[in-house]
């Protein structure tokens, strides 16, 4: 202990004399580690941290898919792990493996709940409520911050209606009034108790950037949940709850997910979808997978897993390369002081202990290192927040380090200290003594030469590897970014509201909606007003199968799906779908008149492919019976709504208040708009607190739930994509540098090694260009040896980011040449300023060092 | 072949200049054998960095070959050393990672001449220093005196009109030194000029003429024309 204390403080020492070289080498280690944790904190975040629970071990989660928010017929793969509330409550009763399984609302979307607490002078605020189950935190094993948390008793018909508030909801809307628990709200105009609050570490049952401010138990779910004002809860054709259940110590998954898959068929089986001939396969196939739960609903893994697991993968290459930087620095300054190490050999010292400090050495300066590293991450983990989720509100995720992320990089620094210090150390400690204390540097060959440029070699190498990725990464993203989506965003603005949780009765909504549009309509500046169920590119998507009149009915495997949305009179003009047939959805499609659709050329496309007129024909989506629901009278343009990466779905849509003559009870859920679209003459100085005013002035229930520019909301599509590229530019960059700077520091050492050398060459003829000819040759060979080296390791790992690009291929030889390019200018540069100092040798001085 | 006149060299450390070389007027004839002796410091290797056009710090005026060696810049300097001038140095300076045949070949290879032209060259030189069975042996395998042989032949593979030596058996005993003098009384007798620096009376034997340095100054000149020292305060 004593030797490591002296070690540490003698490695201390060794550094204050070098400020230059430890200054680089922290600060080279810094970008790298800081790089490092600051990904990890993220994928810790994101992928790892389990939910603040009481025992997540024993957490399963029913389903492995992220399927959301409210779904019908036959799954992907027949795989459930969205679930109807009859289902799960069959699920539950024939599993006494759980110790109590939970349900909970899947889709936490814009349409959350209107709440108003009792203080005088409180306006209603758009608040998110999640509906769960009465053993939802039971199931969690949580206690409240504050009063109580929902109870099963809570969860049953009659009971007094009692929601639980967020702790964070509680801080930020509510300034963590005590008053609060207790109290009544106004919660979609229903008097609800406050029961209590969460405890702080809370943040719901899945990581989001828009963690739920009201938990509400599930009885209440026709007044609060999705279906609002009607109601899912007992609807058996729709899914729309998430499964999280305890399980019984000792409890056998496998046996568990085959016995509750069997349990699912049993249910399915009586259900007329199920029941139909060309229905038994997928009936026989229907399954569920158990996954572990402790980290909740992992749909945020799932969305953010593949590209935080490139990041970190990206990182730990500009770890790989600062450490190779930094190797190449401690092998120069061993070789500065083989003297030392000398004169320590020829007094005893063992090699073992000439390591051992060496590596001490090496160790204290990674944790200098990772000090500043911990700076450099938590300022990146901010901006990569930032970027990563631009419009959160209560992200759960911390910039400052926690204690995972502090032993994270210290681990690494120890890890990395003792990658870039084993070389040097061994090298050093290997040299002859007799030599060095003879000061015989006569030759101009050294045993390090050759690490060293290995290491820069290697660093090349990796450097390509990441310009490559970068490259596939911004040109994927500009294809993306730069494709024709069909939308016109310029002066445009999408405000999403909820006149469901504003307590709006069916029969109220044409009135609601004819006062909205005049009164937006004689803002000043505004220019057009539509109201539309979604709007394009918000995440959103409603979708069933067609049936259209005078065809077969399509059988189960038929690929009969289409996209649709029910959308107000200047909707299209506003969007930027041009009516390139017939006509759009005028002010006299209304409630009563003739039910019509207006579809898409995608729509045409796919059902119209021989040629038929789509006008005049009709459809509709509760099977053969309801072919005649609908009739088209109008093809617009194409516009994308929903996966950018895909092409443009088939779509149809419908007048705000028409509803399908089949099975007209199932369609009563679309007719409550869920945004506004305006478009303004120019800019329109305090819009929003114009629109919020005129819809307060309307109802003061009508909160504005979300204001965006359509712009805004466009560009929030590649959010990820975009943090993705910028991130692996910014670090194939500092690779690239850091690859440069090793570059140079080798070249540098070995014409400093090499002075006497060309100062002979100089005093035997060499001319100025020979002498750099000489050193660019050296330090342009281990360029191209890099570059042979990774140009076929970068063809090969492109295949591991194929999946994440857009329209561009993986071995694109655009991209290739580029990287290559920037890598050998790179080089030359790196080169020419010690070939310049080479040449500019004085060979009078270079004789007399020798 | 050579004229010097009035050449100075001096050093700046610090605020002090401290002189080296004090108004040097010499004049070398060809087919001469120079030896430039004196004191430690006295100025012997300064003086030879000049003659080898290696230093372009100094004042005065240099006549080489009829050419104003003052008058050229540096890249004309080093072209014309290149042409005339052979320089082999006290501790050889042979590159350790390459052959002798390579070391040989190096002065050639900063020249426009064809590969095979050279390599004539080397074979010839490698022959006429009597070192062939050595071609392909690294230096560190050689004795001092094969090395200072290498590093003769190599200076003379261009057939330098000027041949300078700087301490050439500085670090050889005596049966190597005679021979590598022997060696340059061979090549002078065979029309190259030679100009050496050494401490050695017995070197300086086998050479025409001696010139003293003392203090930067010609203190003696055995062809008779050197220049009493003045007397100066020097700062």
């Amino acid at each position: 202990m004593n030797r490591l204390v002296q070690d540490i403080k003698f490695a201390l020492r060794q550094l204050r004399k070098s400020p230059g070289f430890t200054i680089t080498a922290i600060v080279t280690l810094a970008l790298g580690i800081g790089a490092n944790a600051a990904i990890f904190t993220l994928v810790h975040a994101v992928l790892l941290k389990n939910l603040p629970v009481s025992d997540p071990k024993l957490l399963v989660r029913v389903g492995d898919t992220d399927d959301c928010c409210v779904e019908g017929g036959v799954p992907d793969q027949r795989d459930y792990s969205i679930f109807a509330f009859e289902l799960y409550q069959h699920l539950r009763e024939n599993t006494p493996e759980f110790e109590s399984l939970a349900a909970m609302q899947a889709g936490v979307g814009y349409a959350g709940v209107t709440a108003r607490s009792n203080k005088p002078g409180d306006l209603p605020r758009a608040e998110r409520g999640e509906v769960v189950t009465g053993n939802y935190f039971q199931v969690l094993g949580l206690q409240p911050y504050a009063g109580r948390l929902i109870l099963p008793s809570d969860d049953v018909q009659g009971a007094p209606m009692g929601v639980v508030m967020s702790y964070q909801a509680w801080q930020r809307d509510y300034a963590s009034d005590p008053s609060v628990v207790g109290s009544t709200f106004v919660l979609n105009t229903y008097p609800v108790t406050i029961l209590g609050i969460t405890p702080p570490s809370f943040y719901g049952d899945r990581m989001t950037s828009a963690p739920p401010d009201f938990y509400i138990p599930m009885v209440m779910e026709p007044n609060f949940g999705p279906g609002n004002p009607t109601s899912l809860l007992h609807r058996r054709d729709a899914n729309w709850l998430y499964l999280l259940g305890k399980i019984k110590p000792g409890t056998d998954l496998k046996q568990l997910e085959a016995k509750m898959s069997a349990s699912l068929r049993n249910y399915l089986a009586t259900l007329p979808l199920y029941q139909r001939q060309d229905r038994q396969a997928d009936l026989a196939g229907a399954h569920v997978v158990l996954t572990p739960g402790g980290a909740g609903i992992e749909n945020m893994q799932q969305e953010y897993g593949v590209g935080l697991k490139m990041l970190i993968t990206v990182s730990a290459l500009v770890l790989l390369i600062a450490c190779a930087n930094i190797a190449n620095l401690m092998l120069v300054r061993g070789m500065a002081r083989r003297a030392e190490t000398s004169i320590r050999m020829a007094l005893g010292a063992q090699r073992a202990r000439l390591i051992r400090q060496m590596l001490t050495e090496s160790v204290v300066l990674s944790c200098l290192g990772g000090l500043a590293g911990l700076l450099v991450a938590y300022a990146g983990t901010k901006v990569l927040l930032a970027m990563a989720f631009p419009h959160a509100q209560s992200l759960p995720i911390e910039a400052t380090p926690s204690l995972v992320v502090l032993g994270f990089a210290f681990a690494l620094s120890l890890l990395t200290g003792l990658i870039f210090g084993v070389a040097p150390a061994w090298v050093t400690s290997h040299s002859q003594p007799a030599d060095a204390l003879r000061g015989s540097n006569r030759t101009t060959s050294d045993r390090s030469g050759w690490l060293q440029r290995s290491l820069v070699i290697l660093q090349a190498a990796l450097s390509l590897i990441l310009l490559v990725g970068a490259g596939l990464m911004a040109k994927s993203l500009s294809k993306l970014e730069n494709q024709d989506f069909g939308v016109v965003t310029q002066n445009r603005v999408v405000v999403h509201f909820s006149p469901e949780s504003a307590g709006y009765k069916q029969e109220q909504l044409q009135g609601l909606y004819d006062k909205i549009i005049n009164d937006l309509h004689a803002l000043p500046g505004v220019d057009k007003a539509a109201l539309s169920l979604y709007t394009p590119l918000e995440g959103n998507n409603w979708g069933e199968g067609v049936y259209i009149q005078g065809r077969p009915e399509p059988g189960a495997q038929a690929k009969n799906g289409a996209s649709w949305l029910r959308v107000g009179p200047e909707y299209f003009d506003i969007v930027g779908h041009r009516v390139l047939r017939g006509r759009g959805i005028t002010a006299q499609d209304t409630a009563t008149s003739l039910p019509v659709v207006v579809v898409n050329e995608a729509f045409v496309k796919k059902f119209f492919s021989n040629g038929e007129n789509p006008l005049g024909a009709h459809f509709g989506i509760s099977g053969m019976e309801s072919v005649g629901d609908w009739e088209i009278v109008g093809v617009v343009s194409d516009i994308k709504y929903n996966d950018l990466r895909r092409p443009t779905r088939a779509m149809y849509f419908r007048p705000l208040l028409q509803v399908a003559h089949t099975k007209s009870q199932t369609d009563t859920r679309s007719l409550y708009a869920g945004a506004i679209m305006l478009t303004t003459k120019g800019q329109v100085g305090n819009l929003e607190s114009q629109v919020r005013r005129t819809l307060a002035n309307i109802n003061p229930n009508l909160t504005v739930v979300d204001y965006n520019t359509f712009e805004a909301q466009v560009r929030g599509q590649f959010d990820q994509e975009r943090m993705i590229a910028r991130l692996t530019l910014m670090f194939s960059l500092l690779a690239l540098m850091l690859a440069a700077v090793g570059l140079y520091g080798v070249t540098a050492y070995s014409v400093a090694r090499r002075t006497p050398e060309i100062g002979v060459r100089m005093a035997l003829g060499a001319g100025r260009g020979n002498v750099v000819a000489m050193v660019m040759r050296e330090a342009m060979l281990q360029a191209i040896i890099g570059l042979a080296i990774g140009i076929p390791a970068a063809w090969l790992c492109v295949r591991l980011v194929q999946s994440q690009l857009y329209n561009v291929g993986g071995h694109d030889a655009m991209v290739m040449t580029g990287s290559v390019l920037v890598l050998t200018i790179a080089a030359l540069l790196a080169g020419l300023i010690p070939a310049q100092r080479a040449a500019s040798t004085d060979p009078v001085k270079a004789l007399r060092t020798e | 072949m050579i004229d010097l006149r009035n050449v100075e060299r001096s050093y700046r450390a610090g605020g002090t200049e401290t002189w080296v070389l004090r108004r040097i007027s010499l004049t070398i004839q060809p087919w001469e054998f120079v030896t430039i002796m004196g004191p430690s410091g006295a100025g012997k290797s300064s003086l030879l960095n000049v003659l080898a056009m290696l230093d372009d710090q100094w004042k005065g005026e240099f006549d080489f070959d009829g050419v104003a060696v003052h008058r050229l810049n540096r890249k004309q300097r080093a072209d014309l050393a290149r042409q005339k001038i052979g320089m082999v140095f006290q501790s050889y300076h042979l590159l350790d990672d390459m052959t002798v045949a390579e070391n040989i070949d190096l002065p050639l290879s900063y020249k426009d001449i064809p590969r095979s032209e050279r390599q004539a060259m080397v074979a010839d030189t490698l022959d006429r220093f009597q070192i062939v069975a050595k071609k392909d042996l690294y230096p560190h395998q050689l004795s001092g005196g094969q090395q200072q042989l290498v590093g003769i032949a190599r200076a003379m593979i261009h057939k330098p009109a000027l041949l300078l030596a700087d301490e050439p058996t500085g670090n050889l005993h005596s049966k190597q030194a005679q021979e590598i003098m022997e060696m340059f009384r061979q090549l002078n007798q065979e029309g190259t000029t030679i100009v050496q620096v050494t401490h050695s009376e017995t070197n300086a034997a086998y050479g025409t003429r001696i010139i003293e340095l003392r203090d930067g100054w010609v203190h003696s000149d055995t062809a008779g024309t050197a220049q009493p020292p003045l007397q100066e305060v020097r700062s």
